[in-house]
């Protein structure tokens, strides 16, 4: 974890990606690795990279079946990965409620709030509008 | 929590570094979450809303148009030849369906493949089935009319049996609810007659179908 909370491992562009990617398999189920370079838009040295980050922490395995033209290497997240992607959302959720409430603190009256947290999520973001994954 | 990582007030922006060269800031991984998961949903999963109305609309257009000819048989004769272009429309639909879901399936394995596999095959072995008793009826020599009320009914039975298999396997409420309908529209449409019964099917279990199709979005939002 860094100071943030946020696991070092998954807060990278691509490899939050391909965490969250995964999670949207059912239990149980993999996906093949042309697929998930497919949905996640690296190259294959890319990906490579990023899956190894993750399989060394224990988040995802990777499995090769088969060999020549038939050979076949799937990716699936481990149940270590999906609670790691369960801990990162919490995270990501306080730190954006954290921020929400510190933009409100000094417009806030007692008995009168002046705006709703969803606008001020909004507006914490520099206009960018933060979805509400959670 | 710390301000250098962008977790406050307009630095939810700014940078937390990444160590594949480039940087994420907190709000940037919500996003990134978001698209992530809409993506990987909308290219992973069949859209059911598709399937529904190909089947709504073979049903009612199909089952529509073999009552409009046989409707006022009497006695009943048996179907005409334009049953096959029935049959072709609604093995088009089965073929359509197929294809998308094949689209979404791959590159997917482990426990849904085999899931989806066992279930097809289940499909299969129904509708053999289903043409083997109908072989047989005939063989007994059951009357045009058994024949005729057989022949709308079964199809519907085996989607029936279908659906209430696959919500108990992927735990979906809103298909159990049409396999229950399409199981009730088989059992009680056959009452109308041979003729009849082309009508009750295709109102009841297309329309059905269509009103699945409408619904589907809102029922995966809730």
């Amino acid at each position: 974890m860094n100071e943030d909370g946020l696991d070092p491992v998954i807060h990278a562009p691509a490899r939050l990606r391909i965490v969250v990617t995964l999670a949207a398999l059912r239990d149980g189920d993999d996906l093949s690795f042309t697929r998930l370079q497919e949905l996640i838009g690296l190259t294959p040295g890319n990906l490579i990279t990023h899956l190894r980050k993750l399989e060394d922490a224990g988040y995802v395995t990777a499995e090769k079946n088969g060999s020549g033209v038939t050979a076949r290497t799937s990716v699936a997240l481990t149940l270590a990965g999906r609670a790691a992607l369960e801990r990162y959302t919490m995270a990501l959720r306080q730190l954006l409620d954290s921020a929400s409430s510190r933009l409100l603190s000094p417009h806030r009256r007692p008995g009168k709030r002046r705006f709703g947290a969803p606008r001020a999520r909004r507006l914490c973001c520099r206009g960018r509008r933060v979805p509400s994954i959670w | 929590m710390n301000e250098q990582a962008g977790t406050t007030g307009a630095g939810m922006g700014e940078a937390a570094g990444g160590d594949d060269g480039t940087t994420m800031g907190v709000a940037d991984a919500a996003v990134i979450m978001q698209e992530a998961s809409d993506r990987a949903r909308r290219q992973l999963r069949v859209s059911h809303r598709a399937t529904f109305t190909i089947w709504g609309l073979g049903l009612l257009l199909g089952y529509g148009s073999i009552w409009l000819t046989v409707r006022g048989q009497q006695p009943f004769h048996g179907l005409p030849p334009a049953t096959f272009a029935v049959g072709a429309l609604l093995s088009s639909a089965s073929i359509m369906t197929g294809v998308a879901q094949a689209q979404a399936d791959s590159g997917v394995g482990g426990l849904s493949a085999v899931r989806q596999r066992i279930h097809l095959l289940a499909v299969l072995a129904g509708f053999a089935a289903m043409f083997a008793l109908e072989g047989a009826l005939a063989h007994t020599g059951a009357s045009r009319s058994v024949i005729g009320v057989f022949e709308a009914s079964a199809p519907v039975l085996v989607a029936g049996l279908f659906y209430f298999t696959t919500s108990a396997v992927w735990l979906d409420w809103p298909v159990l609810g049409l396999g229950i309908w399409l199981l009730v529209v088989a059992a009680v449409g056959g009452f109308a007659g041979p003729s009849g019964v082309w009508a009750v099917d295709a109102l009841a279990a297309g329309l059905a179908y269509l009103l699945m199709a409408a619904i589907e979005p809102w029922l995966r939002r809730s």
